[in-house]
């Protein structure tokens, strides 16, 4: 059989690359050599930073450049080529701003607060398997860890809020934690799903649950209903438009960051935009596959054709197909009220959650996959 | 490992210690935080991932959440803040301590001198966990879901803000 | 995996455990005395995972999974008193609740 025999040729590049995490290095390592240890350590922080301020600059551009394209304007475009180098500018700007905190402020907590916020996305992007062989590390309790430190993000928030002694900030960190804690609830039942289908809760071991077909399609209407319950929940956890009632310009000026200015401000800013990319390289990693690349039924020579395209650039492509859509909800739906997103989460997403629970786990327990796993 | 161990049981250790003596409900809250966070670790080290995860999940961003929301919602302000200074202060502390420290030191000498060493190596996997828990615990689902409606509908009830009285009806 | 004595363990459950005690005797406002329940509650789940782990069996963690639903079912009803309280006294001072039919 030729897909066989692709198969086989897959497994060995797979193998000749050492599909081992940075961590699972460091294990190793640390036996023969700490220095070893310690430089796999330092690779995984450098390497971290640098994709942090890589995808800090690159989403803000795109987001510029995607909501002037939605309003029929241009766009950044004077500062470097096609207005690259905004981004930089702007940061440099805020680099050499005051750094100003209230007098009645709660001192240490309001300067704690932004880091706590970015801390949470940070130590995500560690989890997400970009590629076989790039993956710092893999838990295999990986999607509990992800909910688990995903919590906390609402802490940076509600502590930013709290500290700034502002009304508006703690109005919008009150809406931001009730918002978050309430659709938290939607996406991890919708993550539940995942795990029951691939059975496992490890990254790289749901993404390889989906060599016969992305879980979006595989598991009936349940992958695509989970999926679509996802992106929506996982939209209002990033406070973003059309959830972004925490803080709502027209009412409350900035939210819960009305008191942050200079680097501490830029902190949120860019820790909304690693959140965005890290939800969306959760739903590309659980939904559409993460890495692997796009399979039909028999379609062999369809198949090697897009084998022949790397792993990290479909997990890239999909990653950012689903970016956009996020920044598309932007400019489409109006924002909603505080009942309404409350109705939205308990009364409609949080039962159709768990009816689609059910009926995957009924899914599960028939085994009426379209596709046969492989190991069974 | 074992200093991991040791390590989160002294910032436990510390961190609960703060949490009871703050003035501040928000610092203590988080120092509160810090502590849950910390016996998460020690968990982890016990090879119990699954519980680890559980207790980050459920104690420090739930509970502690529904806390702090709490104190926001009351917002008390730097007199409270105060107050509590006062009530804190002196000598409040030291019947409690000495009878604290009688139950910790008979506590210590029931628990001290067990030979046994934590097994290494033994990792209980979440799989092993569920497997009991639907198996022969299966009671206990069952037991824990009754508990959680029951506290779903009586937090509705009490947290329910009851419709104004009029002058004269008391 | 860590090789750690039992007792330590256990130790350090019960370090855990008096300051929570100590922590609900000394506090009067009535959050503070929530939380020492909580610190107490935790510290007696740390004493059932480190059994369990002794043991090598899931069972101690169940039992902590109990201790957690109750904890949070505990909580949730807790705090809409601890609202309820507020609203009637204005103030989270437990004395201030001495009298009945208040």
């Amino acid at each position: 059989m030729n897909t066989a025999l692709i198969n086989m040729a897959m497994q060995t590049t797979l193998a000749a690359i050492e599909p081992r995490t940075i961590a699972q290095r460091a294990a190793e390592s640390a036996h023969e050599n700490l220095w070893i240890t310690a430089g796999y350590f330092l690779a995984a922080i450098v390497g971290v930073a640098l994709l942090l301020s890589f995808l800090g600059m690159a989403l803000i551009y795109i987001e510029r450049k995607v909501a002037a394209a939605f309003q029929c304007r241009i766009g950044p475009n004077r500062v470097g080529p096609w207005g690259l180098l905004q981004t930089v500018a702007d940061t440099l700007k805020l680099v050499f701003k005051e750094d100003f905190v209230p007098q009645m402020a709660d001192r240490t907590l309001h300067m704690i607060a932004p880091f706590l916020a970015l801390l949470v996305p940070v130590v995500l992007l560690a989890l997400i398997p970009y590629s076989p062989a790039l993956q710092v590390a893999d838990l295999n309790i990986g999607i509990l860890f992800i909910t688990a430190i995903g919590g906390f993000g609402v802490m940076g928030i509600l502590i930013a809020g709290w500290s700034s002694n502002n009304k508006w900030s703690m109005i919008g960190a009150m809406r931001a934690g009730a918002q978050i804690i309430s659709y938290e609830l939607s996406a991890t039942l919708a993550l539940l799903v995942v795990v029951l289908f691939s059975g496992t809760m490890s990254l790289t071991g749901i993404v390889q649950s989906q060599e016969d077909g992305w879980w979006i399609w595989r598991g009936h209407a349940a992958g695509l209903c989970a999926f679509i319950i996802y992106l929506v929940a996982s939209t209002a956890e990033l406070n973003r438009t059309p959830f972004d009632i925490p803080e709502g310009e027209s009412e409350l000026t900035a939210g819960f960051h009305t008191e942050y200015s200079g680097l501490r401000f830029a902190f949120f800013f860019l820790a909304e935009f690693i959140n965005m990319f890290t939800v969306s390289a959760l739903t590309a990693t659980l939904f559409l596959g993460g890495w692997m690349p796009f399979h039909i039924g028999d379609w062999t020579s369809f198949n090697s054709a897009m084998d022949a395209i790397p792993p990290s650039i479909w997990f890239l492509g999909k990653v950012t197909a689903i970016i956009f859509v996020i920044m598309w909800f932007r400019w489409t739906f109006p924002r909603l009220r505080v009942d309404q997103l409350m109705h939205l989460e308990w009364k409609v997403l949080l039962p159709i959650g768990f009816a689609n629970l059910f009926i995957a786990a009924i899914i599960v327990l028939a085994n009426a996959y379209p596709y046969p796993v492989a190991g069974q | 490992m074992n200093y991991v161990f040791y390590i989160a049981a002294a910032v436990a250790v510390f961190s609960t210690l703060m949490a009871i003596t703050r003035a501040n409900a928000v610092h203590a809250l988080l120092y509160m935080i810090t502590s849950l966070l910390s016996s998460s670790l020690i968990f982890f080290v016990l090879g119990a991932p699954y519980i680890a995860a559980l207790q980050a999940i459920v104690y420090a961003g739930a509970i502690m959440v529904l806390f702090v929301f709490i104190i926001m919602m009351l917002n008390q302000g730097p007199a409270s803040t105060e107050q509590e200074r006062v009530w804190i202060s002196g000598k409040t502390w030291v019947g409690p301590t000495m009878l604290c420290a009688v139950l910790l030191a008979e506590l210590i000498w029931i628990v001290r001198g067990d030979p046994a060493w934590l097994p290494g190596k033994t990792i209980i996997h979440p799989k092993d966990v569920s497997k009991a828990l639907y198996g022969p615990y299966i009671l206990v689902i069952e037991l824990a879901s009754m508990l959680l409606t029951a506290g779903l509908v009586g937090a509705y009830h009490l947290g329910r803000r009851e419709p104004e009285r009029r002058e004269g009806e008391s | 995996m860590a090789v750690i004595p039992v007792e330590h363990g256990l130790m350090l459950a019960t370090v855990l455990f008096s300051i929570g005690l100590l922590g609900l005797l000394v506090r009067r406002n009535i959050l503070y005395m929530l939380m020492s329940v909580e610190i107490m509650l935790n510290a007696a789940g740390l004493a059932f995972i480190v059994a369990g782990a002794r043991w090598s069996q899931p069972d101690g963690q169940i039992m902590f999974m109990i201790i957690l639903t109750m904890a949070a079912a505990e909580v949730a009803v807790a705090l809409a008193l601890v609202l309820r309280f507020y609203r009637q006294f204005q103030t989270l001072d437990t004395d201030a609740a001495n009298t009945m039919r208040g």
